[in-house]
């Protein structure tokens, strides 16, 4: 399709890295098109832009539709940009289950008149993420940071654990909620508690924004009282622009902490330990299913599990066995990619 | 949806209704095909009401002609606010006017007025409805296009050169609650500078906050419910001060036109005024003291009966509302008086020719559904804002209507048609059940304000144009019989390119002769007025007359009230 | 791996009616294309836009009369800042000359004027990208 008509404008792909690593947007957008889609040059372009990243203060923002988060964005680069800040966004919205498409709508905040503004603004579907959304939004995230970006917002609907995952894997997260949020069972069942570092409740000027504001710091009390850092709790109004000012000195607040005593760096540690073990796990079956389980071994144990010859369990350990006795042809698929 | 009916019933005797429903019964079973039978079921009206092959006495057996019906200028209104209607005063044949520079328009203002229009709707381009200078660089090719230019109170005193302020009745199309606390306030200056008393100006106003928030989009627009807050200042200021003026129209009109049907259309320019109603209760004013002065503002579309029984059964939902809600004394304040635009959205560019017939039938329409004025669209609508020929031919088709065709003879003529009562019924209580539904999610604003409306209109119009793809809503000349597109053909648009120069000069000379001292002292006023909960009206108005210009205001109040956008999905 | 088109949907300048626009945007959608709706934009931005969000497609609504003023500029713009095989729609009101004009000489790929199916339009799109 468009494959063609990119190959015909497509620069080598040093200079586009060149190029990015010196804050050009288009070789930016374009590396960040090519990760996302899984080139198969992303591992070189990984290995040449992740050595450049790492500077960048990483902020996740999630929290349920319709809280108000793109506009809570806007207004935070907005602020960062005029303290002379490089920003870059992310915002991912779902896509459609159907047709695999998406209408990414969070840019319509950021438009007026931010012609003054030194940001990079990057809509994404979740649902085209080759690879599962984290991978890309990491790696899109990480191109940012390397092209100059000195902070990346990462912005994610708070529905599903894949864009949990997302916001969960930055600096700093913000949960955004509402008076209509629900109630704190709902908030805890969304898992939207044991990742915020800071929460943020909008249309405080609503009825119960109190309450549910209230509740939230009930929930902190009881669970955050052997914790280092207590998540704090905002009150904010995009209407009469209220509360903007506090969250964002709040942000860099919870930034002069993660300087101290090497918290920083245990945080990234960490969430790099969890980044390795799941990609550990992505290549190991990728080969699996690429170079060692053919579709006709398959079909042939479902035929027999189907006939109730063999269990699941059994069938799965019998690959696996199978698997484990061919170790040198796997050492040679695996040196050879 | 017909059995929780109240039972009546003075229509018809009871054994007359039996016989009816045998009769029925056996034309059904005797006298149709099996192709004619198979098709009862299939047909509905474009809001989806169930249409019958034939309609009886049986379908409206529950009314009661007394309470559900009644005579023109009585209780509950369904025939019409005035007893003798059109024998006392013909619906006013309202046309637009307003393009180029305010001069331009004044010219076009003269000649409609010459050629037997009672009243003139002004228009804006867009700059000037969204609130921005002529200059503002947001305002890069729009200047003087689809409306005129009004930066300051010189042009509107330029719009309304030598043409008497107190003997026209003029609509100021200013559409949004932001601009309507403005540009209306230029009008009524330029009359206190002429010496024409407030009380002797006669006119309506665009002030509708769902305009602002849900029919248009824009680069930068107000929160609902600050919108919908200067909306009620402009109303509670315009009832204390200028008598004869319409301070709302609650527009159905451009909401159907974005995308609803007709029963969206009449429940939310209701819920409008329901909200606005409790609002100025909640300020202090009596329910008599406003909504005398509250009018309404439809749009016919296509489905001929539908229409008629919209406006039919729109008078009587807002009478039982405004009497057993409100408590009215005043009779004025029962009454439902609307304005109607033909759908513009059904005027397709493709043959625009066919579009005067079109725009007859729904002309006709509006007036059996018994409007208090009128406005036909042009035919070269979507291509442009109308040509000197096309707004001619708009303006007769209504003299047509109203003087040849005996319509206006006698009042509601199609009162007891079967279908028409029935679909009157019908569209009472669907407009009521929607009513209900908005106020159960906490009332317009709030529904705004959560995204609801947004996906109500968006989710219609997906619906509505598969329905034109598919063919099953048929367009003639556009998805049957359509010819080759044409391109050659030549429709004459007005430009005005010197517009912008124009205003560009005119904006420099004032910025040079105002008071600077006043200027900043109005304004300044005026923003620290916003974190009131004064009626920012007197405060607007006195900027105005300091000349402040248009823009200037607007982008105060843009950054004291924070922009919002609305969530899509 | 094949990618999805990408169309950045804007409407130009002060234009109000979002009905057109966002009824192709959903559309695209449907028929897998991902879509970026700006909302109210001006050239600038919409470039700024496309540069960022690195898209094939952009498509510009208007039905108010600066169709021959804003639609060129995006076309030259974009060819400024080196993003030329950005394939340029316009949909909305104007004069049948005026699109005949744009798609001529000002490098607009096709307007599609009142009238035109969704189909037509989605078809449109999918086969700039084929042909280039």
């Amino acid at each position: 399709m468009s494959q063609k008509n990119r190959r015909k404008i497509m620069v080598d792909i040093d200079t586009l890295i060149e190029k990015s690593l010196q804050g050009e947007k288009l070789a930016t957008a374009r590396l960040i098109s090519m990760v996302e889609r899984g080139d198969q040059q992303t591992p070189y372009i990984l290995e040449k832009m992740y050595p450049h990243s790492g500077n960048a203060y990483y902020i996740g923002m999630t929290g349920p539709p319709g809280a108000g988060k793109s506009t809570i964005v806007n207004k935070l680069v907005k602020l960062f940009c005029k303290s002379s800040y490089r920003v870059g966004v992310i915002a991912v919205d779902p896509s459609s289950p159907f047709s695999g498409g998406a209408l990414l709508g969070d840019r319509i905040r950021m438009n007026a008149k931010s012609q003054t503004y030194d940001y990079f603004f990057r809509s994404m579907s979740a649902g085209r993420a080759m690879g599962g959304l984290s991978r890309t939004t990491k790696e899109a995230s990480r191109i940012l940071d390397a092209s100059g970006r000195q902070i990346v917002i990462i912005e994610t609907v708070g529905v599903g654990q894949s864009e949990l995952d997302v916001a969960k894997a930055t600096d700093t997260v913000l949960v955004i909620l509402t008076p209509e949020s629900g109630d704190h069972i709902q908030i805890m069942k969304a898992g939207l508690l044991e990742i915020a570092d800071i929460f943020v409740v909008n249309k405080s000027d609503r009825p119960g924004a109190e309450n549910i504001a209230h509740s939230v710091r009930g929930m902190l009390d009881r669970r955050h009282a052997r914790l280092q850092w207590r998540p704090h709790v905002f009150m904010t109004s995009t209407l009469m622009n209220k509360g903007i000012n506090e969250l964002h000195e709040g942000i860099w607040t919870h930034h002069r902490y993660l300087q101290q005593n090497g918290n920083l760096e245990k945080r990234r540690k960490f969430q790099i330990k969890e980044e390795l073990q799941q990609r550990i796990e992505t290549e190991l079956s990728d080969i699996l299913w690429q170079h060692i389980i053919d579709d006709e071994k398959i079909e042939q144990l479902v035929a027999e599990v189907w006939l109730h010859k063999i269990s699941p369990l059994n069938a799965a350990r019998k690959i696996v066995a199978e698997w484990l006795g061919k170790g040198k042809i796997i050492q040679k698929t695996f040196s050879t990619k | 949806m017909s059995t929780a009916k109240k039972e009546g019933g003075c229509l018809f005797s009871e054994a007359q209704l039996q016989q009816i429903e045998k009769d029925f019964q056996d034309w059904f079973n005797n006298s149709l095909r099996d192709s004619d039978r198979q098709t009862e079921g299939a047909y509905f009206s474009h809001s989806g009401i169930p249409i019958k092959l034939i309609h009886t006495p049986a379908d409206i057996k529950h009314l009661d002609y007394t309470r559900d019906i009644g005579l023109s200028g009585q209780p509950p209104f369904l025939r019409g606010v005035y007893p003798n209607m059109y024998r006392g005063r013909p619906f006013t044949v309202r046309q637009l006017a307003g393009l180029g520079a305010p001069e331009d328009c004044n010219l076009r203002i003269k000649y409609l007025l010459d050629h037997g229009a009672t009243g003139v709707n002004i228009l804006f381009d867009l700059p000037t409805i969204r609130g921005y200078d002529s200059t503002d660089p947001e305002a890069e090719g729009n200047v003087g296009a689809c409306g005129a230019a009004v930066d300051s109170i010189w042009d509107m005193d330029a719009y309304f050169a030598d043409i008497d302020l107190g003997t026209i009745s003029t609509s100021i199309v200013t559409h949004l609650p932001s601009t309507s606390i403005v540009i209306p306030g230029m009008y009524f200056a330029v009359a206190e500078q002429r010496g024409i008393p407030w009380k002797n100006l006669a006119g309506t106003c665009q002030n509708d906050f769902i305009m602002e928030t849900c029919v248009g989009s824009a680069p930068e627009m107000l929160w609902p419910r600050a919108s919908f807050r200067l909306q009620c200042d402009v109303i509670e200021w315009i009832c204390k001060n200028i008598p004869r003026w319409n301070p709302i129209s609650f527009n159905g009109y451009n909401l159907r036109e974005a995308g609803t049907d007709a029963v969206g259309e009449v429940a939310i320019a209701i819920s409008n005024a329901i909200a606005t109603a409790d609002e100025l209760i909640r300020r202090g004013m009596r329910i008599d003291d406003f909504a005398p002065r509250m009018s309404f503002f439809w749009d016919l579309h296509n489905d001929f009966f539908e229409e008629i029984a919209k406006c039919r059964a729109s008078r009587k939902v807002w009478y039982k509302i405004i009497s057993e809600r409100y408590g009215a004394q005043n009779k004025k304040s029962l009454l439902m008086r609307f304005h109607v635009q033909t759908a513009g959205v059904t005027l397709p560019a493709t043959e625009p020719l066919n579009n005067i017939a079109r725009s007859a039938i729904q002309g006709l329409a509006a007036v059996l559904g018994g409007c208090q004025s009128l406005h036909i669209d042009s035919y070269d609508e979507a291509y442009s804002a109308p040509t000197e020929e096309a707004a001619l031919i708009s303006i007769r088709t209504q003299q047509i209507i109203q003087a040849e065709t005996g319509v206006c003879n006698t009042v509601d003529p199609l009162a007891g048609s079967y279908y028409i009562e029935y679909l009157t019924d019908e569209m009472a209580e669907r407009i009521a059940a929607y009513i209900k539904k908005i106020e159960e999610m906490g009332g317009l604003v709030e529904a705004v304000e959560s995204g609801w409306l947004h996906r109500e209109i968006s989710n219609y119009n997906t619906a509505y144009q598969k329905k034109i793809e598919s063919g099953e809503m048929p367009i003639a000349g556009v998805n049957f019989m359509r010819a080759e597109e044409d391109r050659t053909h030549d429709i004459e648009v007005f430009e005005y390119p010197e517009t912008y120069t124009r205003q560009k000069a005119k904006m420099k000379r004032l910025k040079k002769e105002r008071n600077q001292q006043k200027v900043k002292m109005h304004l300044k006023i005026l923003r620290e007025k916003c974190h009131s909960d004064e009626n920012l009206y007197p405060y607007a108005l006195e900027a105005v007359k300091n000349l402040c210009t248009l823009g200037e205001i607007e982008e105060l109040f843009r950054e004291e009230f924070g922009l919002w956008n609305f969530q899509l999905l | 791996m094949n990618r999805r088109i990408r169309v950045l949907m804007a409407k130009l300048g002060l234009d109000i009616h979002w009905r057109g626009v966002y009824l192709v945007s959903e559309f695209l959608k449907e028929a897998g294309m991902e879509v970026v709706y700006l909302g109210n934009s001006f050239p600038e931005q919409i470039v700024e836009a496309a540069i960022e969000e690195d898209a094939d497609v952009v498509g510009l609504s208007t039905l108010s009369g600066n169709h021959m003023t804003l639609g060129p500029k995006v076309v030259k713009l974009l060819k400024e800042k080196g993003m030329g095989h950005v394939k340029v729609f316009m949909g909305g009101v104007m004069p049948p000359k005026d699109a005949v004009k744009l798609e001529a000489e000002h490098g607009i790929h096709k307007v599609y004027l009142p009238d035109t199916s969704m189909e037509t339009i989605i078809e449109g799109i999918k086969s700039s990208m084929r042909d280039s």
